[in-house]
Formats: C-alpha cells, sequence, structure tokens
C-alpha cells in the first residue's frame, strides 16, 4: 500500500538524519536530474560552517585535479565544498564518480545523492542509506524494486570497522510504500537465471574451435539455461517410457497383436482427419464468410446489404473491415459480412476511374457478379477425403485378421486413444526442449553462411569467418559486410570513427544535433543499405532484428575525432558527460579490434587505428 | 517542485495530527549544520533503534570465519562465495593470490565494470608490487605477461576462444570471477557461462558472488560442466554490519519501521491503514462518478 508522504527538501531531510546522528547517507532518488538538484538545493539551504573540513575538501579536490585533469571546474566543484554534499550517477564521467567515491571513503562528505547504479560494483558505503520511492526505472516505464535491488541499495548501510550499526530510512515521498519495503526486507534474494544465448561471435569461435557443428551443439547444452531443460528433458523421457508400458500393456491384454508404431500412427490419423473435419466450414454462413474475406480486395466493386444494391468500390481491407468509396464520392467503412455481392473485375483506385468503375456495375452488372461457393459441393470434397483417411485407417490393422479380431483391435486402438495423444505430446515436448537452446545457434550459422563466413554443410568456418571471430564487437556481422565491402577503405579516420559510433551507440540516446558532413551522409547511407540486407537475412531466419543507427552519435563522434574540445562537446551535444564518455569509450574499444585486423583489411585496420587513438584520448580513456 | 509538495502538505496538515508538519516554511529558513538545534525527545521505541549508533574502537584485523574456510577450501575444488557487498570477499582472492604468487603460480581476477577493474589494479600493484600484476581491458592493456592479470570478463573469455583455436592453454592457475551474479545480466550473462563452460578443469575457479537465492543449484551445475567439485561458502548472518530500519515522518520524527517480531511497528501500521481506507473511500467516489457519466 503507496503511503503517499510529501518529499522533504533534500537540506530539511538531511537536518532530520543529523538531529539522529544518521549522517552520512546515501540517498537513493529515482532520476539523475533529481539527484543534481537535490545536491546543489542541499547545498544552498545548509551550510558547513566548520571551514576545516570545508578546507579539507577543497585540498582533497586540488590534489584530484593533478591525476584527473578533466575535473577541473566541475559545475559541482562548489556544491561540494561549500555543502558538503555530491550526486552521483551514470551521467557523470568515471573521474568525477571516483573523486565522490574517495571523498566519501576519506569521511569528507555528509551526504550523496545517487540513482540505483551506485548499487552495482564498486565498495562504498555510508552510515545510512536513504529510500524516497519503492519503485524502480526500468525499461517501460516505472516498476516495483526487486528483493536482490533492494539488497544491493541497503548492502551500502553501515561501514565494516566504521560503524556499529547501519542503517535504511524510509523517507516520505509521494510513491513511498513502507509496507512493500518491509516485505522485500524479508524476501529471499533473487534466484540466479541464466541468460544464456546464441551469438555470432561465440558460434564462430566454437566452430571454428572444435570443427563440427555437433560439438558446438554440446557446448551449448551444458548452459546453466539447457541445466533446468535437461532435468525436464528426463523427467518427460521417464513419463515416455511409462506411457509407452501403459499402452502396449492394455493392448497386450486384449489380446491383439500391435505394436506401438501402429498405436501412435492410429493416433495420428484420427488426430489429422479430426483436424481436416475442423477446418472445413461446417454451415453456409461460415462458408460463404469465408468465401467473402478471400474474395473483397481493393479495388473490387462490392453490394452492400442482402440485395447488394448499395455499391461500394473498396480501397482498403484489414482484419475484416473494409473501407471504400461510396457512388456519391462519400467514404464507407463497414464489416465483410455486411457484403451481399461482389463483383469481379479489379479496378484502378485513381479519382478519374472511381466513376468508371460504378458505370460498368450499373450497366454489366449480372454477367460480373461473382458467385458464391455451395455448401454441397464443399461438402462433397470433404467426404472424398475423409474416405482416404477411413481407408488408412484400416490398414493400420494387420492384414491376416478375420472381420471379429478386427472388430476387436479397432476397438482396442480406440481405447488407448488419449494415451496415444499424450505420448505424442510428451515426444512433441522432448523434441523441442532439446532444440531450444541449439536453434538460435543454427539460424545464426545459416545466416553466416549466407554470407559466406561459414560452410553450413560442411560444417565448417571459412577464411572470412575466421577474422570475424577475432572482431569482438557489438555487431560483428554487419561491420564485417561493411569491411568486406570495401566500405571502410576509403573513409577518413574521423568518419570512421563516426560510423562505429552510429553502430555501437544505444539506439535511443541523444547526443545532439551536431552537423554530419556529406561523404559521413553518404557512408551512413550505405550503412544503412547493408544493414537492410542483412536484417532481411536475419528476418528469414526469424533473429529479431538489429537496433537502428543513431545519428547523433556519429555527429558528435566525428567532432571529437576532429578535436573538439571535451567541454565545447558537451555544451553543443547538450548530453550528459557520462553518457558521451560511454559512448566514446565503447567506440574507441570497437576500433581498437578492428584495427587487429591487419592481415585480413590492412587498410582499415590502418584507418581504425588512427581513429581510435583519436577517440580514446583524454578525458576518454 | 518544492512549492507544489509544500502545497499538498498544507492541505492535509488539519487532517492528521501525526502527521502535522512545522509551520515554518521550510524554504525560509536556511539549516546550519552547526546548529543542529536541540536533539530530539527519543521514545523509548527509538532509542532501542538506534542503539549502539556510532563507530567502533578500532580492532586489529582478523579474518572472519567464512573466509580461512573459503581459503581452506580452495586447495582442494573450485569455491563460490556468496556475501553482500562490503563484507570482505576481496580479502579471499587477495590472500588466494598472494599464496600463488608465493608459489611462482598465475592468476586472473575478472570483473565485469571497467571501473572496478582500474580499482582492484590499483589495489593489487599496491599489494604486490607493479612488477607482479597487468590490466587488460577494452582499452587498456599493461604488463600483460605479470603472473596476476586482472581484467574484464570479455577479454578472459576470448582469451579462451582464442586458446581454443590456437591449441595452446590459457596461462593461469586461478580465476577469479568477481561479481559472478552478473551471469543473470540480459546483455552480457551468456559470457559468464561461457567462461565458466570453456575454463579448463585443471584452472581452480574462484566465484565471489552478491547473495542470491539458488547458490547451491549454480555450485552444482558448475561441478557438473566442469567434473570438478565447487564449494559452496556463505557469510552467515549475511551482513558484516547489523541492518536496522526506520520510517521517517514528514514532521522529522523517526520510527522504528518494524517491531520486535520483525512485522510492521503499530504506528506504521496505523498510517498504512489509514492510506487504504482514503483510496478505498476515494476510488468508491470515483467509480460512482464515473458510472453515472456512461448513463447520461
Amino acid at each position: 500500500m503507496k503511503l503517499s508522504m510529501p518529499e522533504m527538501p533534500p537540506a530539511t531531510l538531511l537536518t532530520a538524519l543529523s538531529n539522529y546522528n544518521l549522517l552520512p547517507a546515501i540517498v537513493f532518488l529515482p532520476t539523475r536530474r533529481r539527484c543534481d538538484q537535490a545536491a546543489s538545493e542541499a547545498a544552498t539551504m545548509r551550510r558547513d560552517s566548520n571551514d576545516k573540513r570545508r578546507e579539507e575538501r577543497r585540498d582533497f579536490l586540488r590534489s584530484f585535479v593533478e591525476q584527473n585533469p578533466e575535473i577541473r571546474g566541475h559545475r559541482h566543484w562548489d556544491t561540494i565544498i561549500r555543502g558538503g554534499v555530491a550526486s552521483h550517477h551514470a551521467g557523470h564521467i568515471p573521474g568525477w564518480k571516483l573523486v565522490i567515491e574517495k571523498m566519501m571513503s576519506a569521511g569528507l562528505l555528509d551526504a550523496i545523492f545517487a540513482t540505483a547504479t551506485v548499487a552495482a560494483g564498486v565498495d562504498f558505503p555510508a552510515r545510512t542509506v536513504v529510500l524516497t520511492v519503492a519503485d524502480a526505472r526500468g525499461n517501460q516505464g516505472w516498476r516495483p524494486l526487486t528483493a536482490s535491488e533492494l539488497q544491493q541499495m541497503t548492502g551500502r548501510a553501515g561501514r565494516r570497522g566504521r560503524d556499529n550499526v547501519g542503517f535504511v530510512v524510509v523517507a516520505p515521498g509521494i510513491h513511498q510504500d513502507p509496507e512493500r519495503i518491509a516485505e522485500l526486507l524479508k524476501s529471499p534474494p533473487d534466484p540466479l537465471v541464466s541468460q544464456f544465448r546464441a551469438t555470432y561471435t561465440t558460434l564462430l569461435n566454437l566452430l571454428d574451435a572444435f570443427g563440427s557443428f555437433a560439438q558446438v551443439r554440446q557446448i551449448a547444452e551444458r548452459s546453466f539455461a539447457h541445466r533446468n531443460a535437461a532435468t525436464d528433458i528426463v523427467r518427460l523421457e521417464r513419463a515416455q517410457v511409462e506411457m509407452e508400458q501403459t499402452i502396449l500393456g492394455k493392448v497386450k491384454a486384449s489380446g491383439c497383436d500391435l505394436n506401438l508404431s501402429s498405436v501412435t500412427g492410429f493416433e495420428r490419423l484420427v488426430s489429422a482427419r479430426s483436424q481436416l473435419q475442423d477446418s472445413k466450414p461446417q454451415t453456409r454462413a461460415e462458408m460463404f464468410y469465408r468465401w467473402l474475406d478471400e474474395q473483397v480486395l481493393p479495388g473490387r466493386v462490392v453490394g452492400i446489404g442482402r440485395t447488394g444494391r448499395r455499391l461500394v468500390l473498396v480501397t482498403e481491407k484489414r482484419d475484416g473491415n473494409v473501407r471504400g468509396i461510396r457512388e456519391d464520392g462519400r467514404s464507407a467503412s463497414f464489416g465483410v459480412e455486411r457484403i451481399g455481392r461482389v463483383y469481379s473485375p479489379t479496378y484502378r483506385l485513381k479519382e478519374d476511374f472511381v466513376e468508371e468503375a460504378f458505370e460498368d456495375v450499373r450497366t454489366r452488372g449480372r454477367e460480373l457478379v461473382l458467385h458464391e461457393p455451395r455448401l454441397k459441393d464443399a461438402r462433397a470434397e470433404d467426404s472424398a477425403a475423409l474416405q482416404v483417411f477411413d481407408d488408412s485407417l484400416d490398414s493400420i490393422l494387420p492384414k491376416h485378421l478375420n472381420a471379429d479380431e478386427k472388430q476387436k483391435c479397432t476397438e482396442i486402438l480406440w481405447s488407448v486413444l488419449s494415451e496415444a495423444d499424450e505420448l505424442h505430446q510428451t515426444v512433441r515436448r522432448i523434441e523441442s526442449l532439446r532444440d531450444e537452446v541449439w536453434a538460435p545457434f543454427e539460424q545464426r550459422a545459416r545466416v553466416l553462411s549466407m554470407f559466406g563466413y561459414l560452410d553450413f554443410v560442411a560444417e565448417k568456418t571459412t577464411e572470412r569467418g575466421r577474422w570475424l571471430a577475432d572482431l569482438h564487437v557489438d555487431r560483428p556481422l554487419l561491420i564485417g559486410q561493411a569491411l568486406e565491402n570495401g566500405l571502410f577503405n576509403h573513409l577518413s579516420f574521423s568518419h570512421l570513427a563516426a560510423i562505429i559510433a552510429a553502430l555501437t551507440a544505444d539506439e535511443d540516446r541523444d547526443y545532439g544535433e551536431l552537423e554530419l558532413e556529406d561523404p559521413l551522409v553518404k557512408a551512413l547511407a550505405q550503412i544503412e543499405e547493408i544493414a537492410f540486407t542483412v536484417s532481411t537475412e536475419e528476418w528469414k531466419q526469424g533473429i529479431e532484428p538489429a537496433p537502428e543507427l543513431n545519428f547523433s552519435a556519429a555527429a558528435a563522434t566525428a567532432n571529437w575525432a576532429t578535436g573538439m574540445e571535451w567541454s565545447d562537446l558537451v555544451d553543443e551535444t547538450r548530453a550528459e558527460e557520462g553518457d558521451l564518455f560511454r559512448m566514446l569509450s565503447r567506440t574507441g574499444e570497437a576500433l581498437l579490434q578492428i584495427a587487429g585486423l591487419r592481415k585480413a583489411h590492412p587498410r582499415a585496420a590502418q584507418t581504425a587505428s588512427i581513429a581510435a587513438d583519436a577517440v580514446l584520448r583524454e578525458p576518454v580513456r | 517542485m518544492r512549492s507544489k509538495h509544500r502545497g499538498s502538505r498544507d492541505r492535509r496538515g488539519g487532517g492528521n495530527k501525526s502527521h502535522r508538519g512545522e509551520r515554518v516554511p521550510e524554504n525560509k529558513r536556511r539549516e546550519e549544520i552547526s546548529d543542529r538545534g536541540p536533539a530530539p525527545a527519543l521514545t523509548r521505541d527509538v532509542r532501542k533503534l538506534l542503539e549502539g549508533i556510532g563507530t567502533p574502537k578500532a580492532a586489529t584485523f582478523k579474518p572472519d570465519p567464512f573466509q580461512t574456510e573459503a581459503l581452506a577450501a580452495l586447495e582442494f575444488e573450485d569455491v563460490l562465495v556468496t556475501a553482500p557487498t562490503g563484507s570482505g570477499k576481496t580479502w579471499i582472492a587477495r590472500e588466494e593470490i598472494r599464496r600463488l604468487i608465493a608459489a611462482g603460480k598465475r592468476a586472473w581476477y575478472t570483473t565485469p565494470l571497467k571501473a572496478l577493474t582500474n580499482s582492484k589494479y590499483q589495489e593489487f600493484t599496491a599489494e604486490f608490487g607493479a612488477s607482479q600484476v597487468g590490466i587488460l581491458t577494452g582499452d587498456r592493456k599493461e604488463n600483460s605477461d605479470a603472473p596476476v592479470i586482472v581484467g574484464t570478463t570479455e577479454i578472459y573469455r576470448n582469451q579462451l576462444f582464442d586458446s581454443l583455436r590456437g591449441g595452446e592453454d590459457v596461462r593461469t592457475d586461478l580465476v577469479i570471477l568477481d561479481e559472478a551474479h552478473y551471469l543473470a545480466d540480459e546483455d552480457r550473462g551468456h559470457v559468464w557461462e561461457e567462461a565458466i563452460i570453456l575454463t579448463p578443469p585443471r584452472i581452480r575457479l574462484l566465484l565471489l558472488s552478491a547473495t542470491i537465492g539458488n547458490a547451491n543449484q549454480f555450485a552444482s551445475w558448475i561441478e557438473e560442466v566442469r567434473g570438478v567439485k565447487c564449494g559452496v561458502i556463505t557469510r552467515p548472518g549475511a551482513r558484516p554490519v547489523p541492518l536496522r530500519v526506520a520510517l521517517l515522518l514528514p514532521d522529522k520524527r523517526l520510527l522504528p519501521l518494524l517491531d520486535d517480531n520483525g512485522r510492521l511497528n503499530g504506528e506504521v501500521r496505523v498510517l498504512v491503514e489509514r492510506a487504504r481506507e482514503d483510496r478505498n473511500e476515494r476510488s468508491a467516489r470515483f467509480g460512482r462518478r464515473s458510472r453515472r457519466r456512461f448513463y447520461e
């Protein structure tokens, strides 16, 4: 139950905590912006009158600048010195975060306003952890905190050797929920769940190392994910044997000479027969509707109502709904089932031809009407097919039986039908469990084979596949294809950096609107073309589409690689420093990977090496 | 932003006595750190909640039993240590590395984050000397032949790939997977599984993980795929420093969140019940109105 309480101004919150001797504290806030606001607000409202501590903080920061010049003149510099508070989140560059962490462990800060990211990784404790919401921001908006997330946060409360006790303070907030937090604190930690998946890199490396799909499959089946499937498979296989024995026992008891495959074959036939019957229309209305759905197409004229007198030219049909133009030129929209007649010609859907279409139908109406099928005809077709099934059912029984025995055996086959059906489902389930881990690898193997990186039939990596295996980047196939098409051979180093940034950056993050130079726009268009070819093949194999290119990242990176100042880059892109840093650092790493392909792609490798140096300069190291 | 909250507080002000805030608007007052104001009168509950707060007397470091236990187990088998951050998992790794260096052997320490890799690199160079330690990340490669390598899990996995394809052995005797619970990371988790599956059984594994719900299941999977025994060491009592939970009210009063039986404390329960009644009443009123609108 949410206990909605007005949030405290950050300075008031700190005073309250200080009254109970609960500082230093890490205050968790839901967004980066809120952290920054809270820190500067707290610093304005409260003032550390302890001159000595203020001096210590100033000295600390100054001493850090020598090693990390990029933090000089940081916009939160004064906030920290004056108020003894700081914000800490992924929007800051690592150098700055490190200063904050060090100042905190040196005991120079009273509070840190942080997002949940501080909860991961680096050891960074305080006496008290303050929670202001019981929710977390997920990929799709807000969602409740999980037990493990809360545990990561509360894990920061209490400094080993410096606190006898650590505290979690549930503070007032609009979305506060003490009841749930109490609940989560009691719940056991979340279990570790496997996220094993197939990637091009893993597939190429394993295939090159082991030389057959069977061995790659064996490795995939050793994954933690498959382990659960494996226990299920063992259980199902045991159930399968039991079912088979039950069925055979019943058959034997009846004195019929039938083997298991007759029983399962019979079940398959019966099931197929009933599927055929189900899929056939049973009433005239049903049949008519299906026929309409097939025949009503854009460009055809239809008559509405039972008499079909009101005419409409169909322009669009979707999910059983039709849109069209009436004779008076107005638009109409209605369900397929309201149509009584369909005329055969398909007319052009241009304004000039609409009148002609209606004229044609009015004059030649009768001869153009399509005839609906008759139920009797459809049924006759069916019964012929059903007869074939019935004959096959008969032929399952051994030939030498006399009429009585046949009768008895047919009866026993019918009596074990549901067991046979269950057996069939079990076998199917075992097969699909077996394929679950392997299937995504096979899909990728087919795609790689399409582009010549491996030979699917020979189960071998090609020469091309071997250098691609060495390319440890996020989207190896796309970059591989660009290399293979010589796209990188004539690019300047800054444009190469820009393209790699467009591929590496998070698709939905904005890095401002700096301008793209013409040759870069052209190169990005070529990359998009390659991306389209690649994702078309992937789509055919059922692989999810790759993210879009990030053009704003490309523009920012091109500017950075050609020497723009860090502070200018931050100003002009209006992106957060931490986001820029991460994007550029990942781009630099990907460039270093390409630079490693000296043998296969010497020219691109050389450009990439220069580009990497240009991107990985201070403060991006 | 702040004024909006204040507005809503003033409206509620008359309703609930225990909720009533101070009448002086906060933004008119400057909070002075030195001027804490009178210490709040502490009820018995709150005194108990805060009992023992403060800094312990400096004590000489003595390893926890779970740390020595883990170290002992490493002589014979792989070890999975689950304990919260800050409870001394790294100490185990560091002591084992010390032992290996003394014996002329090698170790690979993997972390999921570059920041963590850098800080471990600093820590280990300070501890064992710069010549003994190297670092490998996506954009940093220093002293890569050193007996102790610190690096990202991805780089270690890539080395495994290279060694499998080139037929050479990975040159290490121990692999430490720090933050091993990253195995459950949606994007990168598969790298941890590959590293565990592909590490040759002759190399000892030490996995350091946050507390997880299925440590035994995880360890028995490692045993299965590697054919080496894998022990589980969990820090008893879970936390190195005891934890207490409090609720802070808008009037700056502190309450223990839980009672002695671990249920919501009486006063908190009253607040929650009142919020629930409020909501039910509101939704009943809102429900009637929306129905009426529907029929009109």
